[in-house]
């Protein structure tokens, strides 16, 4: 059976990483549940070992995109067929991870993205997100010659054979991008499909946005 | 000469003198030491032969001074300096990063 691996980033994640790693162990037993603490301040590693994860350690906080490669890394060298970036804050439903995985099991596509955005899916997003944001988010992805319909997914899917076509560099928020722009340019088969998002907080706002923007453009002058 | 200069001299005269502090207390290496000795010494240089920089300027077609020039030449050189340090330290940080990872994933 082809192991599925389910990788989950986490900063200061004590109060809810458990519930949701408890909730993906219960949907998908089989399943190898990493969660990388990004060196938090809390018992977040605790509470994810606790909980039944397999639990890796950033010693210095590295960003967001430094734990998923930390894990991707991590579930590819325990022999993981199909990978899933997941939130510890609970915004994602572990139900959308099977209907992604069945979409790379049929064949029909090398990575799936989850979309806030395309009908069907269900994202309680504030209005400045919705219509600032994302839209401006969009704009700049399409300069990219990403040409998706949400622009800051993080939740994905790919194989195993993507996993290790894939190689991000971005530390921090702006991986997300990077991904996305990663798989269209190393010609993978590209699919979204809508998901549920809840928000229990703001996350990234405006600033944020620029700050992706800004490590992008310089992080060409650096590869 | 004029007043200008001479107080141009004390602010190269007074960074030469920490810098030789520097050297001192082991602070700097040879190599740096060398280099902004050299620097230092280029500006006082400079500032001693701003009148044939004038001339220079001139002959070249700039409709400004020398001393205009040198910090428009400045500011350009502290801008690239500014980037490459950027540079350094973004390799810096993925050297970290790379670090952290293997750390995480062989410490499991």
């Amino acid at each position: 059976m082809n192991m599925l691996a389910i990788i989950i980033p986490a900063y200061n994640e004590e109060q809810r990483v458990g519930n949701v790693v408890h909730e993906l162990k219960r949907q998908h037993a089989d399943a190898l549940v990493v969660v990388v603490d990004d060196c938090s301040r809390d018992r977040t590693y605790d509470v994810a070992r606790a909980a039944g994860a397999t639990a890796l350690r950033h010693v210095v906080n590295r960003g967001q995109g430094a734990a998923l490669r930390t894990g991707t890394c991590y579930a590819l060298e325990r022999g993981a067929e199909y990978l899933v970036h997941f939130d510890a804050d609970g915004q994602f439903v572990a139900a959308d991870i099977s209907r992604a995985v069945a979409v790379l099991e049929q064949g029909e596509a090398d990575i799936v993205f989850g979309s806030r955005f395309l009908a069907g899916a269900r994202a309680n997003l504030p209005p400045v997100k919705r219509y600032v944001i994302m839209p401006l988010g969009r704009l700049f992805n399409r300069l990219l010659g990403i040409r998706l319909s949400d622009p800051q997914a993080g939740f994905r899917a790919f194989t195993r054979t993507a996993a290790e076509r894939l190689q991000w560099q971005q530390d921090r928020m702006a991986h997300c991008s990077e991904i996305q722009r990663a798989a269209f340019q190393a010609g993978l088969r590209v699919r979204e499909i809508p998901i549920t998002v809840i928000y229990h907080e703001y996350g990234q706002r405006l600033s944020g946005g620029f700050r992706i923007i800004s490590d992008i453009l310089f992080g060409t002058f650096t590869k | 000469m004029y007043i200008q200069q001479l107080l141009g001299f004390l602010v190269v005269l007074f960074f030469l003198a920490r810098l030789i502090a520097h050297k001192r207390s082991g602070q700097v290496n040879r190599e740096e030491f060398y280099l902004w000795l050299v620097f230092w010494l280029a500006v006082g240089a400079v500032i001693a032969l701003l009148k044939p920089i004038d001339t220079l300027v001139g002959r070249l077609g700039f409709s400004t001074s020398a001393i205009n020039i040198l910090a428009y030449l400045g500011i350009a050189v502290l801008f690239y300096a500014l980037f490459r340090l950027r540079v350094r330290m973004a390799k810096l940080e993925k050297d970290i990063t790379k670090v952290v990872e293997e750390v995480a994933i062989r410490k499991k």
